[in-house]
This record gives structure tokens, sequence and C-alpha cells, in this order.
């Protein structure tokens, strides 16, 4: 296996509602960027992977569309849509591609413009048969399981509002990011409107309109054109049993995300990721799930969630800083947001983090989410 | 520019699928007030909705088992901001509750709606029991809702 890294990476400042462009150019926005921070040109791109979820805006073919935006045309390309996790699949996709050996340079694109669709139904349209006409939606089946996991983990609305806070906090250090409040307080977040009990407004990510690329090379290319790259150590994808009531306790146990970073660790041998790992970028579409996915990712003990909170052990001046971009809770434009998190994480390790740069990162962790159903996890590095 | 130009469209669709064989003889059975399941024959779990194969042992299934119409309530939220009901196009009225219920006899939980919407009367381990509607067609909204078994 070849060594891979990536080399550079664009976003659009996201946004809820990206009226002045179209889906192509809204794409190309995020990828101009990308080459041009990778110092390549587009023609040096030898094959493209493109990440949306086509029934949010009810359009077929999304590859068509934006693909000369994606600089896809005359290359190979290939689309993957599997929820909150499109993006980090992308990703790994285009890394397994670079890594056989069969192309140099890689471009991944993800995109999602909400504004123009419906997601709430995109989700609805599941399964005809069983859980249609009782569907509770992204919102619903967070709020479901949230409430098995602060029954068994004694984990409460205030530790919820206190991650909502370090998030939005974050994100006014981030020029990209979507909700940006620097002023934000749990007593806000606490008074917010209830949208599924025990979820509230301030909980929930936003819906956002927004793009990023990630230039991907091999060895060879990335030690030629990068005084930094951010090397993929490891990288590691689990499917699930189609239906939320299937899984196991569903939050509280996560398999997918757990065994994926279990994984991960072994390849790049981490025992103590909380200590080990410099910065983290993890998919957290509400605050419960982000306490959730400390435990599946082994950050702390099952049931420690809460007091890493109280401890400020995230924050970014803690042990381990979780989303110096604001993460998820603060920008989701979904089908961009695994390739954020994994732009996010490279930006950290090539010392390019502005603002919310984490001193010194060397070695950061990526990971996606989608509906309970697919998790994955990537280790990004200083050296290969 | 004040006004970006923008293209609206709105469609009226239908949409048919075929059921399996597993999933029809489920739903037949709902029109009778009953519910059954297949049972894997490796872990043993009794899975709902019924499917002809175990994702985690990778084995058919052959082994319906009746399960009961009253179960344990495992989880439970109170929606106030409504989705779509992708099957009939409709909103429902908010606030309701929901829940993941395990039926007894059944080793999964189903969603479905609950007969209560006040969180100070939902907790996880109350029992429930299916509410039918009178007027059944197979399908798994022949059940109203859940009620909570004082």
């Amino acid at each position: 296996m070849i060594p891979v890294a990536i080399i550079g990476t664009g976003q659009t400042d996201h946004t809820r509602k990206r009226d002045d462009v179209s889906q192509p150019e809204l794409v190309r926005e995020a990828v101009v960027r990308a080459i041009e921070d990778a110092g390549i040109a587009g023609n040096d791109i030898e094959a493209v992977v493109i990440s949306n979820m086509e029934l949010f805006e009810g359009r077929a073919y999304p590859e068509l569309w934006v693909g000369e935006g994606a600089l896809a045309v005359g290359r190979p390309c290939l689309k993957v849509a599997t929820g909150g996790t499109s993006g980090t699949s992308a990703c790994i996709a285009g890394f397994h591609q670079v890594a056989s050996g069969m192309f140099d340079l890689l471009l991944v694109a993800g995109f999602e413009k909400h504004s123009e669709g419906h997601t709430q139904t995109g989700m609805a349209l599941t399964d005809p048969f069983w859980d249609r006409s009782v569907a509770s939606g992204a919102l619903g089946n967070f709020a479901l399981s949230i409430s098995q996991y602060m029954a068994e983990r004694e984990v409460t609305e205030k530790h919820s509002a206190m991650v909502a806070v370090k998030a939005r906090r974050n994100a006014a250090r981030n020029p990209h990011a979507h909700l940006r409040m620097p002023d934000i307080t749990v007593e806000e977040v606490l008074a917010s409107k209830m949208l599924a009990h025990p979820v509230r407004l301030l909980d929930m990510c936003p819906q956002s309109d927004g793009a990023c690329a990630i230039v991907m090379a091999s060895q060879e290319k990335a030690r030629q054109l990068c005084g930094r790259p951010a090397w993929v150590k490891a990288a590691a994808t689990r499917h699930e049993q189609p239906y939320i009531g299937d899984i196991d306790r569903r939050l509280v146990t996560m398999r997918t995300l757990r065994d994926a970073a279990r994984q991960v660790y072994r390849q790049v041998g981490i025992r103590e990721p909380l200590k080990e790992l410099d910065v983290a970028e993890i998919y957290e579409p509400v605050t419960y799930a982000e306490m959730a996915w400390y435990e599946a990712l082994g950050f702390c003990a099952e049931g420690e969630a809460g007091r890493l909170v109280e401890d400020h052990l995230t924050d970014m001046d803690g042990e381990l800083p979780v989303n110096p971009s604001g993460g998820v809770l603060s920008t989701n434009p979904v089908g961009a947001s695994g390739v954020i998190r994994v732009a996010e994480a490279a930006l950290q390790i090539m010392g390019r983090g502005g603002d919310r740069q984490v001193e010194g990162a060397a070695l950061a962790l990526a990971t996606g989410y989608g509906v309970y159903a697919w998790a994955d996890a990537l280790i990004l590095g200083d050296s290969p | 520019m004040s006004e970006r130009m923008v293209v609206e469209i709105a469609m009226d669709q239908a949409w048919r699928y075929a059921s399996g064989a597993a999933m029809e003889r489920f739903c037949a059975s709902l029109k009778n007030r009953e519910i059954e399941t297949l049972r894997c024959g490796g872990c043993g779990r009794r899975m709902l909705p019924p499917r002809p194969f175990c994702g985690n042992c990778r084995r058919r299934l052959e082994d319906w088992v009746p399960v009961r119409d009253s179960g344990v309530l495992k989880a439970w939220t109170v929606v106030h901001l409504p989705i779509l009901d992708a099957s009939s196009g409709t909103v429902r009225e908010a606030p309701y509750g929901m829940g993941l219920i395990q039926l007894d006899g059944a080793d999964t939980t189903l969603n479905h709606y609950l007969d209560r919407n006040d969180p100070a009367q939902l907790k996880i381990g109350m029992r429930v029991r299916a509410v039918w509607k009178v007027q059944r067609r197979g399908a798994m909204d022949d059940i109203l809702h859940f009620e909570v078994m004082e």
C-alpha cells in the first residue's frame, strides 16, 4: 500500500442559504480553493470522488450536474451517498484509490444545499413497509436514543448545554462556520425551544449550504508538492443492520463507531486516545451524540462523558480539543460535513488552523456518522 | 440585484414497492390483530420486522414465532416539531409521544406512537400495549398507538 497524504483543502463559507450560486458553482468555489491550497492546476487531478445526498435536493445525478465544477469531466468519477458518513466515506474511497497506486492526485468534493430541497422528506423515504408511517426523522430518532443514553449514563441537560456552548464558541474562531456565537451561554441553550424531548433547538446542528474539497496525493507527489502534508495513517468504515430497533441500545453502544475506532487505533498503535491524540474532529449532529461518541471512541470509560464535559477536557485548551472548527453542531451541509471533518483535521496537522489551531498537533482523529447505519474513523498524522 | 432567480418545482408522484414473502405474511397477520416474526437459527434473535436473512449471522430465516401486542417501553420522546409521514404525505399534530417498544416475544424494538405526550408521565420500563384500529389494511399503522398499562 502506498502512503497517502492530504496536501490541500478548500471550503465555502457555510451558511443557511446560498441563492447567489447554483450547486455546480458552490462546489467549484470549494474545489478552486483546494487546488490553489495544494499548489496544483486543475488538470493535475487524475480522479474525483463526489459526496452528496441526492434525495435531500430531490435531483438525480448530482455528479453529472456538479461534475464540471468538480474537475471530473474526462476522468474517473464516483459518488458516495451514505447519509452523514457520505463525506468521510468519500475520503476513505479516495484514500483507497491513491493507496492502491492507481492515482497520484485525487480530489474529494462534498456538498449539500439544504435550502433547495426537503431534508426531512429525503430522510423519511425509508423502507416503505416498516417505518415510514411511524418515522420520527433524525430528530425523533436521536431523541428516542437519548432517553436511553441519559437513563443509563447519567448525562444531564446541562451537560448537553455545555457541549452546545463549546461548539458555538469554537465556531466563532472559524471563518467558515455557519453558527458563530461567541457569547452563547448554558442558560440560553437551556431556554431554547424544545424540539423533541429532551432535545432543544440549540442542542441540534443547523442545516447549511456549503461545500468542501480536499486534494489527496501519493507519497512521492505529497513530498514533492507539500512542505507539511497530513498523512492518512489509518481509515476504517462500518455498516449496520437496517432498522433503529435492531441495534442494541443505539447511542449507548454505537458499535459501528466503536469498532471503526478500535480498528484505526490498533493500526496506529494508539492505546489511550485522550492522551495520545492531539485533536479530534468528530461528526456530532446533536450534543448528546458528542458525549456518546466520547465513550464509543474510548476518550473515557462508559458513563464518564459528563465528567469529561464538566472538567472541560475537550475544550480548546483541554487535554484533547474536540471540534476546534465548531463541528457539525455549528455547520452541517451533510454531503460536505464528513469532508469538512477530514479537512479540519488535516488543517490541524498542516499547522494551518488559524485562530482554531491546536498548537503542535501531530496526531488527529476524524469521524463520520450516518443515522446509526454507518460510522467512519480516520487517523491523520505528521508522518506516514 | 436584490432578488436572485430561483426555479420552483412542485411534484405529485406515486410509487409501488414489492414486499417479499416475509413482510407479506407479517402484514397479513396484522389484519387479524396478530404479530409474528422470524427467529434466527444462529443467534436466536427474533427480529422485528421479519426479514428473510439475519445480517449478523448471514443465515436465511424460516422459523416463525408469535409475538404479543404488549411489551416494555425501552425509550421515549415527545415530539414538538413534527416531520412528514412519508406514507401518507401528512404531518401529525404535535406534541405527540413516540417510543421504542420491545414486544413480549421479540428481541428488537419497534418505533411507534404513544397515547401520552406529557414527559412527566412517561418512563423507561413502563408496560405498554397496542391499540388496534377497527378497520385494518395489513400495515404498521393498523396499530393506532401504544397505551400505557396502568
